[in-house]
């Protein structure tokens, strides 16, 4: 008798264990069904407008929400600070060539921001990102989407938006300005009259760059024995090998360039003045990428280099274009010795077809009927022309077989 | 009947002045409040984000009534050149600090009142005229305030100041916090002013934990630590510097609270009066007992004779 109530209660404790489980299972369908039902409502036009708009912005679901079925209570959003999420990739010409800020009341008016010169020069100094931090992808946000206008408020871990605004901009215009004066930047209220502020606006958008001063050579004194000085040619880097700015001054402080004092005192500038404390990566980081496999001695002398000269380095002298054009244009990619003949890089310079006016000398009805070799001895044209196979009393730098051509030289770019 | 001798008259009159003075002086000196709330509010001083432009003092002149002049003249920046302190005109002043990394970037540091947690000032004030409120402020009553300085000599930041030039109720000066703006709900003066939100106002907790966040997520920016945090026992301002705060004007203060020592010897000899009154009391009982013992040799002595 004992056992058969044992086992009545095993099966009545079985079944009710069997039922909920299938309860569970009822649970569950509906909420996998709800899932799917969410998924399908957004079919058609709507999801391939959605995914074409996603595709545009360059995200998709991950990018802000860390699963795929964020619901309305639950949006997983990936935590701030999205740095790494920052897509800003605008171009300065698409941003606003000015922005007028008025925010926030007080004794001043509005401050006009030259955004467009701003955004230009920003890719030496960290790109648009130095200002517009956690961006998300899409439209750019305001700085008050997050920045509170109020001083006192609940939330500290941000600043409010006058002192985001003043942090943005006071730490360079105060090495820049060497002093916190407000009137840089703001203008008072009460002379703000509408009329006033158009001009400035006026101003403020058709302002230029002002015209960066920049170093003929830098010599640096380095802590390698071997060879301590190292002179760097400026111009030469930037005119002739044609190296914009932005490849080796990234992510630098507004204040190289930017110095009121220096621009005071016009060209006369030492640029030694301060010292930059950097690793011995870092500071030979713009050079290397094309001085990558020369050797130490390339750059490291035992005392200040002079300017590289053509006619005592390669024992040529440039003349007339040959001034005017870039190294690469003769040597090729590779600096060494060229063939110095000139049908060597001119080779459809022939008799008939040559202009010899080319040389800056137009020859005279009488040479221009003669063979080039009378003059020329051997077609060596690198060597000075002879007159006395001819002329007598006639000798070459003094006498000229024609009259002179002023030549335009063309300035590089 | 024996007639009492004018010694006896005077010992006794004594002992009953004692008396009551003690428990008068007890009734009257108010207790010094201290109130440690859990709530109270401090500022953090990122010192990086200063840039020495001084409308803080402008401000806070204007706050407390001073004449402050034209904000134009703050400008001036040739008043760095000497390190400066809170004055009788001046409860909060901006001293500079030449940074070797960037010489165009130097350090600004505000200083003014800690408001510590455990202040010495209001330890050391003998009639209770400097008490520590629920808002974390230490404020300076000048009804009670007797001029006796030992504030001055108490505050391990050097602070309170004393009006020296004035002969009649000269008082002992300081910054407020800005008691009577908490009151309306304002912020401080300082902290509502300054154009970079150098000063964050807000509560102590949430400041310190800030703080810590600026630090994790500035390692290169910050040095890891908080200056005031722990100095003497904690402090409502808090201090973030890019490097060693004795550098930039701060002292180097022990973890403990100042008035620990001295308070305990101080309140100790004090206490309720209980010592003061127990000391005389037994004074006056020595006088009387030998007093009595002479009266009785010499009623003795005339016995003999």
């Amino acid at each position: 008798m004992k056992k058969f109530y044992l086992i009545v209660i095993i099966l009545a404790i079985a079944t009710v264990g069997l039922s909920s489980k299938w309860q569970d299972n009822k649970d569950a369908k509906p909420q996998k069904k709800s899932v799917s039902k969410a998924k399908t409502t957004k079919t058609g036009k709507e999801k391939s407008n959605q995914q074409k708009m996603m595709k545009k912005l360059y995200t998709n679901c991950k990018t802000c929400h860390t699963y795929e079925y964020p619901t309305k209570s639950d949006p997983a959003l990936v935590n701030c600070p999205r740095s790494k999420m920052i897509s800003v990739f605008h171009r300065p010409e698409e941003g606003p060539i000015i922005v007028k800020m008025n925010d926030i009341y007080g004794k001043y008016g509005p401050v006009i921001f030259s955004h467009r010169i701003h955004s230009e020069m920003s890719e030496m100094s960290g790109g648009c990102n130095g200002c517009h931090h956690y961006n998300t992808t899409g439209p750019v946000l305001k700085c008050k989407k997050c920045h509170a206008e109020e001083r006192k408020r609940e939330d500290l871990s941000k600043p409010d938006l006058n002192a985001a605004y003043h942090r943005q901009c006071i730490n360079c215009h105060r090495q820049w300005n060497r002093n916190v004066n407000c009137d840089g930047c703001h203008k008072l209220k009460e002379n703000d009259s509408e009329q006033k502020i158009a001009i400035l606006v006026n101003a403020v958008s058709n302002a230029q760059h002002p015209e960066i001063p920049h170093p003929e050579k830098v010599v640096y004194e380095t802590k390698y024995n071997k060879g301590k000085f190292v002179t760097f040619f400026h111009d030469e880097h930037n005119k002739i090998f044609g190296i914009q700015c932005i490849e080796c001054h990234r992510d630098e402080n507004c204040i190289r360039c930017h110095d009121i004092n220096r621009l005071k005192k016009g060209n006369n500038i030492s640029f030694q003045q301060k010292k930059i404390h950097k690793t011995i990566d870092e500071h030979h980081k713009p050079c290397v990428a094309c001085h990558q496999k020369q050797s130490c001695d390339k750059c490291h002398k035992s005392n200040i280099m002079d300017r590289f000269n053509h006619t005592i380095t390669a024992g040529w002298a440039l003349k007339h274009y040959h001034q005017t054009i870039s190294c690469n244009k003769c040597h090729g990619g590779k600096i060494g010795k060229v063939n110095r003949n000139c049908s060597s890089c001119h080779k459809k310079w022939e008799l008939g077809n040559f202009n010899h006016s080319v040389t800056g000398i137009i020859l005279n009805e009488n040479h221009k009927e003669i063979d080039c070799e009378s003059c020329h001895e051997n077609k060596n044209y690198s060597v000075k022309p002879v007159c006395n196979s001819c002329h007598d009393d006639k000798n070459y730098p003094k006498d000229k077989p024609g009259r002179i051509k002023s030549i335009r030289v063309v300035s590089r770019k | 009947m024996k007639e009492i001798s004018r010694r006896s008259f005077l010992t006794s009159i004594g002992a009953a002045a004692t008396g009551s003075l003690a428990i008068s002086a007890n009734q009257a000196l108010s207790q010094p409040t201290n109130i440690l709330s859990e709530d109270r509010r401090g500022v953090l001083v990122d010192t990086s984000n200063c840039v020495g432009c001084r409308s803080c003092e402008w401000a806070c002149k204007n706050a407390h009534g001073i004449d402050a002049g034209d904000i134009e003249s703050y400008k001036d920046r040739s008043v760095f050149n000497n390190m400066r302190r809170p004055g009788i005109d001046s409860y909060t002043v901006v001293n500079e600090f030449s940074n070797e990394k960037n010489p165009l970037l130097p350090i600004d540091v505000k200083v003014q009142c800690m408001h510590c947690d455990k202040p010495a000032c209001v330890s050391a004030c003998i009639v209770g005229a400097i008490n520590k409120h629920e808002d974390g402020s230490v404020v300076w009553d000048t009804d009670k305030c007797i001029g006796c300085r030992y504030c001055m000599v108490a505050c391990q930041f050097q602070i309170p100041v004393f009006e020296f030039e004035k002969a009649i109720q000269p008082e002992i000066r300081k910054c407020d916090f800005c008691y009577e703006r908490f009151k309306k709900g304002k912020l401080p003066a300082c902290v509502e002013i300054c154009p970079l939100e150098a000063l964050t106002y807000g509560p102590r907790n949430e400041l310190i934990k800030l703080a810590r966040q600026k630090i994790k997520r500035n390692p290169e920016k910050y040095i890891n630590y908080i200056y005031g945090e722990k100095e003497v026992g904690g402090t409502s301002w808090l201090y973030l510097a890019s490097r060693d705060f004795q550098s930039i004007g701060l002292p180097k203060l022990n973890n403990k609270p100042a008035p620990g020592v001295s308070e305990s010897i101080q309140h100790g000899i004090f206490a309720y009066f209980v010592p003061p009154v127990a000391l005389y009391s037994w004074l006056g009982a020595m006088m009387w007992i030998t007093k009595r013992k002479e009266e009785v040799k010499q009623e003795k002595e005339i016995d003999y004779v």
